[in-house]
């Protein structure tokens, strides 16, 4: 247990000591919140009609984004966490790791546990951007967002572990993350409103878990049901498989299925990988 | 009689299509200086990674503290202290924060921890260094750290894999300080590789590796006896008919060294000068007379030298290249 918390302690104390790391974070989130959300809202608010009198005007593209942009942020945190792991290998860290008498099971859960909590911190830190988009966040809310993003990013690291724990290089483990980083993400409802989509694409959406992750931060921010009907079909809130919507509980369920899969694969292949 | 702390029987690491190690046996005794030299791709590292648990051995046995290295690997774990070739601490982090995490990597119990840290540190004389970022040390401190954390968890057998490459003499020195003063006051086990063959003179036995094999292990002074008696360097002024003339006088084989020195080996050097010096009519124009050392002692085995300079210059650039991020 010791050494989870040794594992996990490194990394949130390395996480506040880079305070490069810390400002450089809040870059990515702001351009998008801010130039992609700002110079986007005209477009996609007439596209979706909202410029017209009627329940649709109440549409705010940039409040839209916000649930997404915690996702992103958490996501990018959670995934890149697992970097660690490869730069360890690199600069050797690792091996003072490897040759304690600590499983490692203990290693592979005490990484996963530190990416995650630095995620739910930089989620956390995103709502320091509350006061300037106009979105209105009561504290009830962060209590529910913390546990939610907490097992977001549980689920996000494991996966950023069994990528980190197939390869040897940072550049490896970064081009690989690149990949898949932009399909999930433009595909997870985060950017823009999943309406009308081709079928194949409607597939990938409902098979990438950031979907119910960031339909999660979504729920809990814009609270869908006090919408009106017409409003909440516009934003994409009705998020259904088969034509059966799907509530909230039912997606902590998926994620947390996400995060016990992946991470038992990734435990297993770190195991593997590093006798 | 000491009981052995490291026990080797029969060891083998074969790699696809390549044996790396061919059956080695060795037993170290608790307390002892224990030396591992061989050329470079000898055998030596995977030989050490199989003794410290980094690798499975793919036959044979290795036994530390009693405990076998492949079916109670955690137990080695806790018996052993690692140091590497190259730096593994986190340059992020400071002293007392690489040391803590190692503490806690090891059980070692809570109340203890600040007493070993101070213990450990004082050792390697790096007390007032405890809350420095490790990124700030100088080379020779961050070997000094890297030791210091080896220690804390009081391990039986210390492995210490080129303990003073890339470092300069005077740190080299004080490295070796830090060793010999652990042994006496702590008891402990040190295992060590070297290309320094002054270093290895340390040691209270050496075993020589090469091709995957063990073609020696002694004392050093058992080693350099076994060379052959004493060593006489003479330089004259004419060279090779000096060369052919003792050749034929005592049935030895001289070589010239590239001094332009010649050299050659007998038994009871100082009784043969004597000699040797009455009855020639060589002109001589110096003589040295010398003891082998465990340099003579590797050329005689292995028929090559070890190239300190080589080594030490690649693991410098592989050790800058590893420098911090």
């Amino acid at each position: 247990m010791e050494g989870i918390y040794a594992i996990w302690q490194r990394d949130v104390i390395k996480f506040f000591r880079d305070k490069a790391r810390l400002v450089g974070s809040f870059a990515m989130p702001f351009m998008f919140l801010i130039l992609f959300g700002s110079g986007m809202s005209g477009a996609l608010s007439s596209m979706i009609g909202g410029n017209a009198a009627g329940p649709l005007a109440a549409f705010d593209f940039v409040e839209f984004m916000f649930p997404g942009i915690i996702g992103l942020t958490v996501f990018n945190t959670a995934i890149f966490s697992a970097l660690s792991v490869v730069q360890d290998k690199e600069f050797g860290y690792m091996r003072e790791i490897l040759v304690s008498p600590m499983s490692r099971v203990t290693i592979a859960i005490g990484k996963v546990l530190g990416g995650s909590t630095v995620a739910v911190i930089q989620g956390l830190m995103m709502l320091l951007f509350v006061p300037f988009i106009g979105v209105s966040i009561t504290f009830l809310m962060v209590l529910k967002l913390i546990p939610v993003m907490f097992l977001v990013a549980f689920a996000i690291s494991s996966i950023g572990l069994l990528i980190a724990s197939s390869l040897k290089t940072s550049q490896g483990f970064q081009m690989v993350v690149q990949i898949l980083i932009f399909p999930m993400l433009f595909l997870s409802g985060a950017m823009f409103p999943l309406n009308g989509m081709p079928a194949w694409m409607d597939v990938i959406v409902k098979i990438n878990p950031l979907t119910y992750s960031v339909d999660m931060f979504k729920k809990i921010i814009l609270q869908p049901e006090q919408m009106a009907p017409a409003l909440r079909e516009a934003m994409g809130l009705n998020l259904s498989i088969f034509d059966h919507v799907i509530t909230f509980s039912q997606e902590i369920l998926v994620v947390l299925a996400v995060s016990v899969v992946f991470v038992i694969l990734a435990t297993i292949k770190f195991s593997r990988a590093e006798g | 009689m000491k009981r052995n702390i490291v026990e080797v029987t029969g060891l083998k690491k074969r790699y696809k299509d390549f044996e790396a190690v061919k059956g080695i046996d060795l037993l170290v005794e608790e307390g002892e200086i224990f030396g591992f030299l061989g050329p470079n791709g000898a055998g030596k590292s995977t030989t050490i990674n199989m003794l410290s648990t980094i690798t499975n051995p793919t036959g044979g046995t290795a036994k530390i503290n009693g405990y076998d290295n492949v079916k109670e690997k955690n137990k080695v774990r806790q018996s052993i202290g690692l140091i590497f070739q190259e730096s593994t601490l986190d340059e992020k982090l400071t002293a007392n924060e690489n040391l803590m995490l190692h503490c806690k990597f090891y059980r070692v119990p809570k109340d203890k921890r600040e007493d070993r840290i101070r213990e450990v540190l004082q050792i390697v004389d790096l007390e007032d260094k405890r809350s420095n970022i490790v990124e700030t040390f100088s080379g020779g401190m961050k070997r000094r750290l890297e030791i210091a954390r080896g220690l804390l968890h009081y391990p039986r057998v210390l492995f210490l894999d080129e303990p003073t490459v890339g470092l300069d003499p005077q740190t080299r020195n004080h490295i070796w300080e830090y060793i010999l003063k652990l042994k006496e006051k702590a008891g402990i086990t040190i295992f060590l590789t070297t290309h320094y063959m002054d270093e290895a003179e340390i040691c209270d036995r050496v075993a020589v590796i090469d091709h995957g094999e063990l073609i020696a292990l002694n004392t050093p002074d058992h080693l350099k006896n076994d060379v052959g008696g004493d060593i006489i360097e003479i330089s004259t002024s004419d060279n090779k008919n000096a060369k052919r003339k003792i050749e034929e006088m005592y049935q030895l084989t001289v070589s010239e060294n590239s001094e332009g020195k010649l050299s050659f080996q007998v038994n009871e050097g100082s009784a043969f000068l004597v000699d040797f010096v009455k009855k020639t009519d060589i002109p001589i124009q110096t003589v040295n007379l010398r003891r082998p050392t465990l340099n003579d002692v590797f050329l005689h085995l292995t028929g090559r030298e070890i190239r300190e300079e080589m080594v030490s210059q690649r693991d410098l650039m592989k050790r800058s290249m590893r420098g911090p991020h």
